[in-house]
């Protein structure tokens, strides 16, 4: 990723943004460590990462979309939807195989019907996933009828509790995609693009690159890797519920914009959403086990989104002037 | 109106015009949401005409009230060419502040204290959204993202898991019965709207609104203050904000942390189906209101027609549809000026 060269940015340190994020994530834990006994121990901190891989891997997808200047609301409803599916298809079949099937599959359609409004009548994301957040989330009620389903079986559960040379499943999984992700959008021309989409979206489509086909190509993704994090979210919990997801979105797009994406698009990368994420994460279970408050842990979590972009917001514009 | 709003259409053949002519007229938004909620109304009317009544349709126009108050505040927002998805949480966090400070249970104080503190509490934080938008240049959606998450925090934390109940007399008895046998929220919306028109019509500040959300550039070029107007916006939707709750919350039983949860959603829905511009400068204060009275009628219309404790959980994904078809519709037969139509969306 170091070989990126910006044609319209002058920095000299490109690494500027995951610094700071790093040196806040390094204060966090050290504080923490400090408050909490034993929140550093290798054992804790990988109980406790157990609630981070469903959004780690929301927001892979998130951030190739708001590179692109784009935004998807409707992961978590698309969640929501996909559990429905997976208990519906569970309960009709009593085959896992298919259930996961029709999970992903379910979470694949979501994404390519937001792709398709999005890249072939040119509407807005926030429109449109807006309007699919409440659509999903709405069918996966009325599918479900507020039922629950549950008992998938051990075999289930542990690909989410399980795990493979001490790292949990779900978070080798994480990694691997992580690193996939980062190859394509720093080394691959495909990846080169959704910067260039995000910078100036007219210049790219005069300059020949197909935008309409990579958009609805990234918002696919996005539901289908929604529909993968509901699979693990389901594994986890044993159960499968409409109301699953609620409130992802947000958090995944703090992380990715905390991460030093930009919101208007154009700017970011893999590397500064994980360690947005991990910030996150570690503040909020610091918060949540020092205080044990979980209203305390939204103030926090919103206050430092604000502040973390104000202070880059501040920071930067001296630099340029 | 001095806005650009007819469209040129570069189209001469006997072909397109009727098409064309059609699309004009649909492209004028309220029309078809005046269409569509005057079928639905006699559609359901004529399955049960209770349905055409005078207390359903007060019943829903109080529905509409908070939504069009807030609605007209964050359309501004919108026409700028900002957002603000913060509303709901604030509602929460004012109605637990205002509840707080009136209640018999809690502190008791006067309304006479309480109703103007909650509205400048409300119009404080919407300047400080504002600044830190304007002065501090973080994009609004992260703002209210982060506002969004931090004030229904810290309304949880308010309430500490208790609702607060026994709200003054008089002020539950005003939101119930009103003045004159008109609910006070109603009046207090028509109040809002009246006042949002004359804004954006006959004072120049609504004009240099929709100037700086066309083009933020030749605004500044032309001397607009890009600051003074932002926290214009959005002291004002703050202050309506706290309007709303103080005119619908007292209607309650109670005060619960979970109140205006989605109420933002519901607003940004609105306006954008009411056909402002989500890129800015463009829209108009009728389009939004009628999207608010459709937006509210898909409720007792589906009580009305009686769909069964099933279609009762389906509620949400028709809604869901609707907006979608509101918006799906609405590009699709605005397309053929897409070409003419600016496209350097900021």
């Amino acid at each position: 990723m170091n070989s990126m060269h910006d044609a319209g940015s002058s920095r000299s340190f490109r690494w500027w943004h995951e610094t700071v994020i790093g040196a806040l994530l390094v204060i966090v834990l050290l504080v923490a460590g400090w408050l909490v006994p034993g929140f550093l121990k290798p054992q804790s901190q990988l109980l406790l990462s157990r609630q981070l891989w469903e959004f780690a891997i929301l927001a892979l997808g998130m951030t190739l979309i708001i590179i692109t200047g784009g935004i998807d609301l409707s992961v978590g409803s698309t969640m929501g939807l996909s559990a429905v599916a997976f208990g519906g298809v569970h309960a009709a079949s009593g085959s896992l195989v298919a259930a996961s099937l029709a999970c992903l599959a379910t979470g694949l359609c979501c994404g390519a019907v937001n792709g398709a409004l999005v890249s072939q009548l040119r509407l807005h994301p926030l429109i449109v996933t807006l309007a699919t957040f409440a659509a999903y989330r709405g069918i996966a009620e009325g599918w479900s009828q507020g039922h629950s389903y549950s008992r998938f079986g051990d075999d289930f559960s542990n690909l989410a509790r399980g795990s493979w040379l001490g790292v949990p499943l779900p978070g080798t999984f994480f990694f691997v995609m992580a690193i996939g992700f980062a190859v394509f959008l720093a080394k691959t021309p495909n990846g080169r693009f959704l910067h260039a989409i995000g910078h100036n979206e007219r210049a790219a489509k005069f300059s020949g690159i197909a935008v309409d086909r990579i958009r609805f190509w990234l918002y696919t993704m996005s539901g289908l890797l929604a529909g993968l994090a509901s699979l693990i979210y389901v594994a986890r919990f044993d159960t499968a519920k409409a109301d699953f997801g609620k409130g992802f979105e947000l958090d995944v797009i703090t992380a990715v914009v905390l991460g030093g994406t930009s919101i208007y698009g154009g700017r970011g990368n893999i590397l500064g959403t994980i360690l947005g994420l991990l910030l996150i994460h570690e503040t909020r279970m610091f918060v949540s086990r020092y205080w044990g408050s979980d209203e305390l842990r939204s103030i926090v979590i919103g206050c430092l989104l604000i502040v973390a972009v104000l202070a880059y917001q501040l920071v930067s514009r001296r630099r340029r002037s | 109106m001095s806005r650009s709003q007819t469209p040129t259409i570069g189209h001469d053949s006997n072909t397109v015009r009727l098409s064309v002519r059609f699309a004009r007229l649909i492209r004028h938004r309220e029309v078809g949401l005046l269409l569509l909620i005057t079928l639905t109304s006699v559609v359901v009317g004529i399955k049960d005409i209770h349905f055409l009544s005078f207390e359903v349709w007060r019943d829903i126009l109080v529905r509409c009230a908070p939504t069009a108050i807030v609605a007209c505040g964050v359309m501004l927002v919108v026409v700028t060419g900002e957002i603000d998805i913060s509303v709901g949480s604030l509602m929460a966090l004012l109605a637990a502040v205002m509840g707080r400070m009136i209640s018999e249970n809690e502190l008791d104080l006067s309304c006479w204290i309480g109703i103007p503190a909650t509205l400048c509490l409300g119009t404080l934080i919407g300047v400080c959204t504002g600044s830190l938008v304007s002065l501090g240049r973080v994009p609004s959606i992260i703002v209210t993202l982060g506002l969004l998450t931090a004030l229904r925090g810290l309304t949880t934390l308010m309430m500490g898991g208790e609702n607060i109940d026994r709200l003054p007399e008089g002020l539950t008895q005003l939101a119930k019965q009103g003045l004159f046998g008109v609910p006070i929220s109603i009046l207090t919306a028509v109040g809002v709207i009246g006042l949002t028109s004359v804004l954006i019509h006959h004072i120049p500040l609504g004009r240099r609104l929709y100037a700086l959300g066309s083009s933020a550039e030749s605004a500044r070029m032309a001397g607009l203050s890009e600051v003074r107007l932002k926290l214009f916006v959005f002291g004002y939707t703050g202050f309506l904000t706290a309007l709303a709750t103080i005119v619908d919350v007292p209607r309650l039983p109670k005060i619960e942390s979970g109140i205006g949860s989605e109420f933002e959603l519901l607003v940004v829905t609105c306006v954008v189906v009411g056909g402002v511009a989500i890129s800015g400068g463009q829209g108009r204060l009728i389009g939004v209101l009628l999207a608010v009275v459709l937006m509210t009628m898909i409720r007792p219309v589906l009580t009305f027609i009686d769909i069964g404790e099933a279609g009762e959980k389906w509620t949400r994904a028709i809604q869901g549809m609707f907006i979608l078809l509101a918006v799906v519709t609405d590009s699709f037969f605005s397309r053929r000026q897409r070409g003419s139509e600016k496209e350097h969306a900021a």
